[in-house]
């Protein structure tokens, strides 16, 4: 699964951020998974997500530079096939 | 123009400096994808749920 930067997200209700000094964790209550989310700007750009902001939208926002946006994709797509966040 | 005043000499040095400057990058990025999100499985484990 990959993600794409016009694409829209949403945290899926069931998934809880916990904050980190690292970034985050985020726990799935659905399927029981857990994610260490290892950089604040990633959990930031999580929090963009709101169902009609585009995944370029937010990195923007973030203030994350082009030449991360590939490693940004990369763990959307996984936090994306574990469900923690889905396509609006 | 001999040969060692021609540009495509600089140019083929610059490219040895591109090929080097890749080369020295590419761990670091792939390095930067490993670490933005790590996930684990609680399935079995006593008393967390």
């Amino acid at each position: 699964m990959t993600v794409e930067l016009n694409q829209t997200f949403s945290l899926d209700p069931q998934v809880s951020l916990r904050p980190e000094r690292f970034g985050a964790l985020a726990y799935h209550f659905g399927n029981r998974k857990l994610s260490f989310l290892k950089h604040p700007d990633l959990v930031a750009v999580l929090e963009q997500f709101d169902g009609q902001r585009t995944l370029a939208d937010a990195l923007v926002l973030v203030g994350v530079d082009q030449d991360r946006w590939p490693s940004f994709l990369a763990a959307l797509s996984t936090l994306e096939t574990s469900e923690m966040i889905r396509a609006a | 123009m001999s040969i060692t005043d021609d540009p495509i000499i600089a140019t083929e040095s610059s490219t040895d400096d591109l090929a080097n400057d890749v080369a020295s990058d590419t761990p670091a990025e792939a390095v930067l994808e490993e670490l933005l999100v790590e996930e684990v499985s609680i399935d079995g484990m006593c008393g967390v749920y």
